[in-house]
């Protein structure tokens, strides 16, 4: 028999006299779950809660619409209805509702009992949670915000949006960037180091693949729009003067910071639909999927060059005819791979014999619609054609195409082809092909004629127009389609809601799956599979059942270890919560979310201190969890201090009053207070050396040491801070002030943190809990170390020594 | 003018092929994109057309194909298990490399016009100042000593040159019949360069999001032949009348009311902030485009400007109805 073990009761089980109610123990085991597939039933759930606010959000922006002058709501409103819309379509419906799929499936279609990290996976979920709700709540505080998704400055100053609207906005976006940032790392360890034995790199499913690549623009592309909205935040909150023209500041940088996450996160929007399809059309085709190695590459092509195009998105901004001309050959490129895809899919379709399920309509409806949405993005890719399109109903139409047509078709594959998976039930087929062509038929009568709106000149985001412009007609047509979309959307839940009641039960296999997720039960038990799976090649399941070769002997039965609930991810999750909701009301309530938050931290990493399946998380990449974990972070990190120090540099000699660089900057103080971080390295070398022969002496002395160091130099910064406000440079003097507090503060915030993290691991040594065993702790904290130390290296050099 | 410049239908004809019911739909309105009147619209229609004939072909051929899979290879009950096929290098290779011929054809003529739209503007050329305020367009001509809002008059026949300036946030001049838009940004100048073709009136509109009331920032370009250009010039060069009768009335209220703050009425008033009225007689619209400038709605904007325009910075002045119409009678006797 295989043994599950649990370390841990659920929380509150620990009161014998009384037992609660069951609804009691039900919430808190979903409070406290790591699962990965409760999780993904949370995301799902959540998501597609906020799917139906953004969707009603929508239906309100079409009736305003549907006549010229309507009065359905007014001006005020319906701006804060399309901002609403697009954030929470993007943000908080599309990729967490991937998310849902990543959690679910990932684990299940490499074969492994979990993500690598149980906790933090829960942890982004909470944090999700509550970045959704906070966005949502400024609805309730009467200021929505009402700048478009894409908030350009410096329309969201205090200026020009002085409501909270803005700064509801920019706090959510930097919570669920905190959220989406953990969850990438998380699953990118999870897919480089968890994978069965045996499922090498390509012969992992293309959703997997898909999910790998979306993790990795994620964390290269929000530290842009993370370190955007730091600069907006200090603008609003502390008058900094990154978007403030009249201070010399350009408007172009907030929509390059903004456009570099914004192509990316096209990807991250689509690539997961993409991967969906990829299973549904081999499985429902009964054939593989027609060269899976280039649909493969191409998924990371698109992802790579994803980084390349993303002033495409500014070819109106005015940046020149070579600019212009760069993004604009580099955007077509994109084109290629894409188009790779599609005939690709075709392929696999061609020759199959083809089951005409609900899952595989939407695959196909996927295929020809985003073919749609593919072809208008190449149309602006040309620069003259994008100055007629860009802004106009045109680009409304072709983002719909992409993210509807696209994403949400792709989405809806999902959870045709998975449901049964999930929920041990079959949805019902014949409700499942009315809900497809209803969503077909309303989705493409709301959104073809916004083609030809566009192209006789309807621009974006009007609230009303006039008669005289000829675009009431179809106006009205994609408003009675709006409804249709809402009608496809019903079915579905009537489905959904009869499926979970009395839906026919589903085996475990019930599509005559390929991949490893229909080897186990469905729903699968919470260690996912009794036995870890042979990996046989790619489509591993289907040569099980189908292959020539006998399926090799199954691996000797072993000890499973599940990872316990935990009560600290919600925990963390509400210490964010009330310092976004303090920093709209009263400094105070900052510093009790921040403590929370910070207690929680500490409990959250301690928990499973001396959890003896801890100590050890070596996995495929032969390497710990862990570290591979500080790698990603460090990546991500590297993109965050490269448009903090690019922004300097950008800004640099743009102050329009002094004081100047040259006249303040001390460099002989400052390369004392540079060699002493540069030594604390050396510290943290020997620590780790100590720590590794369990020389408990000499790791406490370097341990301190190091920490020591680090606090010499934050003394240093301290000080040099106060000779700058001295001599009157302070973050709101001038650009120079604002660029350059925020970088080396950010830089010195960072250095805390190490020294907080350093002398929390000196405290557990002298209390006797650190030995060889926790050595790889030690070694993430100085791979971080070691990484701030290098980026000070980076900013003495450009700051201070480069004139 | 090019030997492309035929393409104007085809953009029309195109999008038909693509979807028939779109045939039968009217292109020739206000704000459409396909009908150019200058040269910078004319070059843009030709790649458009070229693009979307591309986009259209390729289209046709996906549906084609996905015809014919969805209906030849349905599975029958008890289909064998097809053949296991896993790729083919060669057919691969061939949609890799078609598509990035289609797009060679597509970029050489992107590349070419982007670089001549984009070119130094001839000397001759007119030059305009475009002010984009929340929510009216500013137009000044600093050769001709003129200024005026949100109906912009240029001659046909001669390169027009519009330096873009913000004085608030970011805009985007857009009149889609003479041509592209281009984002007027606060502390960069943008500019725009096109020689207008065709006499006659065209709308355009601020299209990129600039606050509670963008959908009302609106504008008319009236292109005249050259003759009747210099004419309009001299009639805004000229000192407006002395008003009489309810006009006097008017000015007198004009110019003992908070309106001289913020208009500039010649030899009356010099206010910034709002639009110069001196020849406010003469315009055809009235609050940026919204409403026809008739006396009516001149009366009824004085009293209570917000009710048209959600936000406008005018504020109610607490006319009474007698009054209003005296203001709206002088206003438009400024010709």
């Amino acid at each position: 028999m295989t043994r599950v073990e649990r370390r841990h009761r659920a929380p509150l089980a620990g009161h014998p006299r009384s037992a609660p109610a069951p609804w009691v123990l039900a919430t808190a085991s979903w409070l406290t779950t790591v699962d990965h597939k409760r999780i993904g039933i949370l995301y799902g759930v959540t998501a597609f809660a906020f799917f139906l606010l953004g969707g009603l959000e929508a239906l309100v922006i079409r009736l305003q619409l549907a006549a010229p002058g309507a009065h359905v709501v007014s001006a005020g409103t319906y701006n804060a209805l399309f901002t609403m819309h697009g954030t929470t379509m993007v943000f908080l419906a599309i990729m967490p509702l991937n998310a849902a799929f990543f959690n679910y499936m990932v684990p299940l279609l490499i074969g492994a009992r979990d993500v690598a990290f149980p906790r933090l996976n829960a942890l982004s979920y909470w944090i999700f949670l509550v970045g959704g709700l906070f966005l949502n709540a400024s609805f309730l505080a009467g200021t929505p915000p009402d700048v478009g998704w894409f908030g350009y400055a410096n329309l969201t100053s205090k200026q020009f949006s002085p409501t909270q609207g803005v700064d509801f906005w920019l706090l959510s976006l930097l919570i669920l960037g905190v959220s989406s940032m953990i969850a990438a790392i998380n699953f990118i360890v999870t897919i480089l180091n968890m994978h069965a034995p045996g499922m090498r790199l390509m012969r992992m499913p293309v959703f997997v693949w898909m999910t790998l690549v979306v993790q990795f623009l994620i964390v290269l592309a929000f530290p842009p729009i993370t370190v955007g909205l730091i600069f907006l935040m200090f603008d609003r909150f502390f008058s900094t003067h990154f978007y403030d023209v009249a201070a010399g500041g350009d408007l172009h940088l907030w929509q390059h910071l903004f456009w570099i996450f914004g192509h990316p996160e096209v990807y991250i929007l689509i690539l997961p639909a993409f991967g969906i399809v990829s299973e549904v059309l081999p499985t429902f085709a009964r054939k593989p999927l027609f060269g899976a190695p280039v649909v493969i590459y191409s998924g990371v092509l698109i992802g790579f060059f994803g980084f390349g195009v993303w002033s495409h998105h500014m070819f109106a901004a005015g940046m020149g005819p070579v600019a212009d001309a760069a993004f604009s050959v580099a955007t077509m490129l994109i084109a290629i791979p894409t188009g790779v895809k599609i005939f690709n899919w075709l392929a696999t379709l061609w020759g199959g014999t083809i089951r005409a399920t609900t899952a595989l309509h939407f695959a196909v409806g996927l295929v020809g619609l985003f073919t749609i949405g593919g072809l208008s993005g190449i149309m602006h890719a040309s620069p003259p054609v994008d100055l007629q399109q860009t802004d106009s109903y045109f680009v409304v139409a072709h983002l719909h195409y992409v993210l509807i047509g696209g994403s949400l078709f792709g989405l809806f594959a999902g959870a045709y082809y998975w449901w049964p998976k999930m929920t041990g039930r079959f949805l019902d087929e014949r409700l499942g092909k009315l809900n497809f062509w209803i969503l077909f038929a309303g989705f493409n009568t709301t959104f073809f004629p916004q083609h030809y709106l566009g192209a006789i000149g309807m621009p974006r985001r009007i609230y009303t127009y006039a008669e005289a412009t000829g675009w009431t007609l179809w106006n009205a047509v994609s408003t009675v389609g709006a409804f249709g979309i809402a009608a496809g959307v019903l079915v579905f839940m009537v489905n959904a809601w009869r499926s979970l009641r009395a839906g026919a039960p589903a085996p475990a296999d019930p599509w005559d799956g390929r991949t490893l997720e229909w080897r186990t039960s469905s729903p699968p038990p919470p260690h996912d599979f009794d036995t870890i799976p042979p990996i046989l090649g790619r489509d591993t399941f289907w040569r099980e059942k189908y292959g020539p070769r006998g399926v090799p002997p199954a691996p000797a039965h072993e000890r499973i270890h599940l990872p316990a609930p935990s009560h600290w991810p919600v925990v963390v999750g509400l210490g964010m919560a009330v310092s976004a909701v303090g920093a709209l009301t009263h400094g105070t309530i900052v510093l009790v979310g921040a403590l929370v938050t910070v207690v929680g931290i500490f409990r959250f990493a301690l928990e499973h201190h001396r959890t003896p399946a801890h100590a050890h998380q070596i996995g495929g990449l032969g390497l710990d969890h862990r570290k591979v974990a500080m790698w990603v972070f460090l990546g991500s990190e590297c993109f965050l201090f490269g448009t903090l120090i690019a922004t300097y540099l950008a800004y640099r000699g743009k102050s329009v009053v002094g004081p100047e660089p040259h006249e303040i900057l001390n460099i002989p103080l400052t390369t004392i207070s540079t060699f002493d971080l540069l030594m604390s390295s050396l510290l943290m070398v020997l620590a780790l050396a100590a720590v590794e022969r369990d020389d408990r002496r000499q790791a406490r002395l370097w341990l301190f040491g190091t920490a020591f160091f680090g606090l010499i130099f934050l003394g240093f910064q301290a000080w040099e801070f106060t000779q700058f406000v001295g001599e009157g440079l302070t973050l709101q003097r001038n650009l120079f002030g604002s660029t350059f507090f925020v970088l080396t503060g950010f830089h010195g915030g960072h250095v805390t943190v190490g020294v907080v993290w350093l002398l929390s691991l000196w405290l557990l040594d002298l209390r006797g809990r650190l030995g060889a065993t926790d050595a790889v702790k030690v070694e993430v904290a100085g791979l971080y170390w070691h990484f701030v130390d290098v980026v000070w290296i980076v900013i003495f050099t450009l700051v201070y020594l480069i004139p | 003018m090019n030997r492309w410049t035929s393409g104007r239908p085809s953009v029309r004809a195109a999008l038909a092929a693509l979807v028939p019911t779109l045939g039968g739909c009217a292109w020739d309105t206000p704000m459409t994109t396909v009908i150019p009147r200058s040269d910078f619209a004319r070059e843009i229609v030709h790649v458009y057309a070229i693009i979307t004939w591309a986009a259209a072909g390729i289209a046709l051929l996906v549906f084609a194909v996905l015809a014919v899979v969805l209906v030849r290879f349905r599975a029958g009950p008890g289909a064998p298990l097809p053949a296991q096929t896993r790729g083919h290098t060669l057919l691969e290779l061939g949609w890799t490399i078609a598509p990035a011929l289609v797009l060679l054809v597509i970029s050489i003529p992107t590349l070419q016009v982007i670089f001549r739209t984009q070119a130094a503007p001839p000397a001759q050329a007119l030059e305009v100042t475009v002010l984009g305020h929340q929510w009216w367009w500013e137009f000044r001509y600093p050769t001709l000593g003129i200024a005026t809002a949100n109906e912009l008059h240029l001659p046909a026949g001669r390169p027009a040159v519009l330096r873009l300036e913000g004085p608030d946030v970011i805009h985007s001049f857009w009149v889609p019949q003479l041509g592209g838009k281009r984002d007027v940004v606060p502390g960069r100048s943008n500019q725009l360069t096109f020689t207008p073709q065709v006499a006659g009136e065209y709308w355009g509109q601020c299209a990129e999001f600039c606050g509670v009331s963008h959908a009302n920032m609106r504008m008319r370009v009236i292109v005249d032949a050259p003759a009747a250009f210099e004419g309009w010039v001299a009639a805004q060069r000229a000192t407006p009348p002395e008003p009489s009768g309810r006009a006097a009335e008017g000015k007198a209220l004009f110019a003992s009311r908070a309106c001289v703050g913020c208009h500039t009425i010649r030899g009356i008033s010099a206010g910034v902030l709002g639009p110069d009225l001196t020849t406010f007689g003469s315009r055809r619209t009235l609050a940026a485009g919204m409403v026809p400038n008739t006396p009516a709605n001149v009366a009824a904007w004085v009293q209570n400007p917000g009710a048209l325009k959600p936000g406008v910075k005018m504020p109610a002045l607490g006319l009474t109805d007698d009054q209003a119409r005296a203001v709206a009678t002088y206003l438009e006797s400024l010709q």
